[in-house]
C-alpha cells in the first residue's frame, strides 16, 4: 500500500463519520489535520444549506480579467457595417425581380370568402341591415368537415357540390372586382377628359 | 349694443366655420403632396374583422421621377411597383402587367392622393380631434358621406410630416369596419436604395389608358338595366368577359363615385338551391342575388343594404 492510498482511505472514513455513517473513534480524529476536518464540515453544511455564513463565490474579478484578454467579435462603434447587415436581412429584399410570387396558391383574399352556410339574422328591430341574410364565411384552411349523418348521401353530396360552385364563384368575383378597380381611376380620368373636350366643342 | 355684439359674434364665427372646413381639406391636400414628394419607408397593417394583412410601403422622389413600392407580406403576396405614370402588378398565378396610371390601387383609396375636390358633391370633410397614432401627434379628418348609402372614411394625419398614419372605413353607427394602421414610418432625406434599383429593371409595357376606355368590342351596357345606384356613381366600363379563376362568363359593369368602386356581375344561374345573401370582409360587401333566371352579384366597399338594393334593381331591358 502506498502512502497516498492510505490517506485516501482515511479521508473516506472521515467523510463517512461526518455523514453519520460511522462512529467516532479518538484515533481517527487525532490522525487528521484540523483544516481538513473543518473543510469537510463546511462542505456538508453548505450542501445541507445550514451554513450561517453565506457561501459567496466572487468570480467577478477573474471574469473581468478574462474579458480584457478576449478578442473583439463585434465592434458596435463601426455603425456603417451594422447598418448594411440590417438591410441585407430585410424582409422586402426577399422579392425576386425575375420570377416573383410563382407557384403559390390562390391569394388569401380569395380564400377568405368561402361560404359554409347561410344564416338569417334575427329580425328584432326595423333597421334595414337586419333584414339582410348573411352568408357565413370562414377561411378555407383549417375547417374540420363534420361527419354527415344524412340518410341521403347523394343529396348531401350534390348540396356540397353546389356550395363549392358558389364558393368558387364568389372567390372569382372578388378577385375580378379587385383587378377591375385598378383601372377605375385611369378610366375615370380619361372619361372626365373626354367630357371636358366635348364641352369645349 | 346687443345688435352690434350679435353682428360681431357672427362675423367672428363665420370665418371660424369656413376655416374649419378649409383646413380639413387643406390637411388632405397637404397629405397628398407629402405622399408624392417625400422619401419614406412605412409598414402598415389592414385589419378586416378577424383577418389582418401586413404591408410594406416605400416611396421616393428621385429628381422628377416618383418611385413607389407596395407589397403584401403575408400569404401568396402581391407586389405593386410604380414608376411615375406606370403601375405594375405582380400577382400569384398570373403574368405581371402594367397600367398607365399615376397611383397605386392599394388599400388606401387613390383619390386621397389626388384631387379630392371632386368628392365635394357626395362627401363632407370634417375636422376631428387630435390624438397620438403610431407614436406621433395626429389630426383626425373625417370624410362623411352625405347619405346613408356609403361608408364614411376617417383619416389620421401626422401633424409634422402630413403623412397618413391611420385610416378606417366607418359605418353610420360609428363602428370601424376596416382599419389601416401604420406601425412604423421613417422619413429620410435620401431615397431608399431598393427603390433606386427599380429604375434599372424592365417592366411590361402598359396599354394606353385611352385604349382601355375606348374598348367597346364587348359592350354590355344594353344587356341589362341597372335600375338604381346611389347618387354620384357613374358607369366606367361594361363588357362581357370570362372570369379568370373559374372561367365563367359574366356581364360586367364597373361603377365609381370617385371614392369607392362597385362591380355588378350578371351571370347564368348556378344549379341547386341558391339563397340570396350578403358576405362581408372588412368594408367589402358581396351581395349575391338570385333573380330566378339569372344571378346578380354586387361587390364593393359599400353597406350590405346598398349592395342589396343595387342587385335587386337589375332587370332585363324592356
Amino acid at each position: 500500500m502506498t502512502k497516498a492510498h492510505v490517506n485516501k482511505l482515511d479521508d473516506q472514513n472521515l467523510s463517512a463519520l461526518l455523514d453519520g455513517e460511522e462512529f467516532l473513534t479518538d484515533q481517527e480524529i487525532a490522525a487528521k489535520e484540523s483544516a481538513t476536518l473543518g473543510r469537510y464540515a463546511l462542505i456538508g453544511d453548505v450542501m445541507r444549506a445550514e451554513s450561517e455564513n453565506d457561501f459567496v463565490l466572487d468570480i467577478s474579478d477573474s471574469v473581468a480579467k478574462a474579458l480584457e484578454s478576449e478578442p473583439v467579435y463585434a465592434d458596435f462603434s463601426q455603425k456603417q457595417d451594422t447598418e448594411s447587415t440590417a438591410v441585407a436581412s430585410d424582409n422586402v429584399i426577399a422579392f425576386n425581380w425575375r420570377k416573383p410570387l410563382a407557384q403559390l396558391a390562390i391569394a388569401a383574399s380569395v380564400a377568405m370568402f368561402a361560404i359554409v352556410g347561410v344564416q338569417t339574422l334575427p329580425q328584432d328591430d326595423n333597421s334595414p341591415m337586419n333584414e339582410i341574410p348573411m352568408l357565413q364565411s370562414t377561411p378555407l384552411t383549417g375547417v374540420a368537415s363534420p361527419v354527415s349523418y344524412s340518410s341521403e348521401p347523394a343529396l348531401e353530396n350534390a348540396e356540397k357540390g353546389f356550395r363549392e360552385l358558389q364558393q368558387q364563384r364568389i372567390g372569382a368575383l372578388v378577385l375580378e372586382h379587385q383587378r377591375q378597380a385598378r383601372v377605375a381611376y385611369s378610366l375615370e380620368k380619361a372619361q372626365t377628359k373626354a367630357q371636358a373636350e366635348e364641352e369645349k366643342k | 349694443m346687443k345688435f352690434i355684439t350679435l353682428i360681431l359674434s357672427l362675423a367672428l364665427m363665420a370665418p371660424a366655420y369656413s376655416s374649419d372646413e378649409k383646413s380639413a381639406k387643406e390637411l388632405l391636400l397637404n397629405m397628398a403632396e407629402a405622399v408624392h414628394n417625400r422619401n419614406f419607408d412605412a409598414s402598415f397593417v389592414v385589419v378586416k374583422g378577424k383577418s389582418m394583412e401586413p404591408y410594406r410601403w416605400l416611396h421616393a422622389k428621385q429628381g422628377e421621377t416618383e418611385l413607389e413600392h407596395l407589397s403584401l407580406l403575408n400569404g401568396a403576396g402581391l407586389e405593386i411597383i410604380r414608376i411615375d405614370n406606370q403601375v405594375t402588378y405582380f400577382e400569384p398565378q398570373s403574368a405581371p402587367y402594367s397600367i398607365a396610371t399615376d397611383s397605386i390601387a392599394g388599400p388606401i383609396p387613390e383619390v386621397l392622393f389626388k384631387n379630392i375636390e371632386r368628392l365635394n358633391q357626395e362627401y363632407d370633410f370634417v375636422l376631428g380631434g387630435k390624438g397620438r397614432i403610431a407614436g406621433r401627434p395626429a389630426q383626425l379628418v373625417r370624410i362623411e358621406s352625405k347619405d346613408e348609402y356609403k361608408f364614411n372614411y376617417w383619416l389620421w394625419i401626422d401633424a409634422e410630416s402630413s403623412l397618413i398614419l391611420k385610416s378606417a372605413y366607418v359605418n353610420h353607427n360609428g363602428d370601424m369596419l376596416e382599419q389601416l394602421q401604420l406601425t412604423h414610418i421613417s422619413v429620410t432625406e435620401e431615397p431608399a436604395p431598393l427603390l433606386l434599383e427599380m429604375l434599372n429593371k424592365e417592366f411590361p409595357t402598359p396599354l394606353p389608358s385611352d385604349a382601355i376606355a375606348k374598348n367597346t368590342d364587348n359592350l354590355a351596357s344594353n344587356n341589362w338595366q341597372i335600375g338604381w345606384l346611389p347618387d354620384g356613381f357613374s358607369l366606367l366600363k361594361s363588357d362581357r368577359h370570362k372570369l379568370d379563376l373559374n372561367n365563367e362568363l359574366t356581364d360586367y359593369y364597373l361603377y365609381s363615385d370617385g371614392f369607392v368602386e362597385v362591380s355588378v356581375f350578371v351571370q347564368r344561374p348556378l344549379p341547386g338551391r341558391r339563397p340570396s345573401g350578403a358576405l362581408s370582409s372588412g368594408a367589402t360587401t358581396i351581395y349575391v342575388h338570385n333573380a330566378g333566371s339569372f344571378d346578380v352579384s354586387v361587390v364593393g366597399n359599400i353597406p350590405a343594404a346598398t349592395a342589396k338594393t343595387i342587385a335587386e334593381s337589375v332587370a332585363r331591358p324592356l
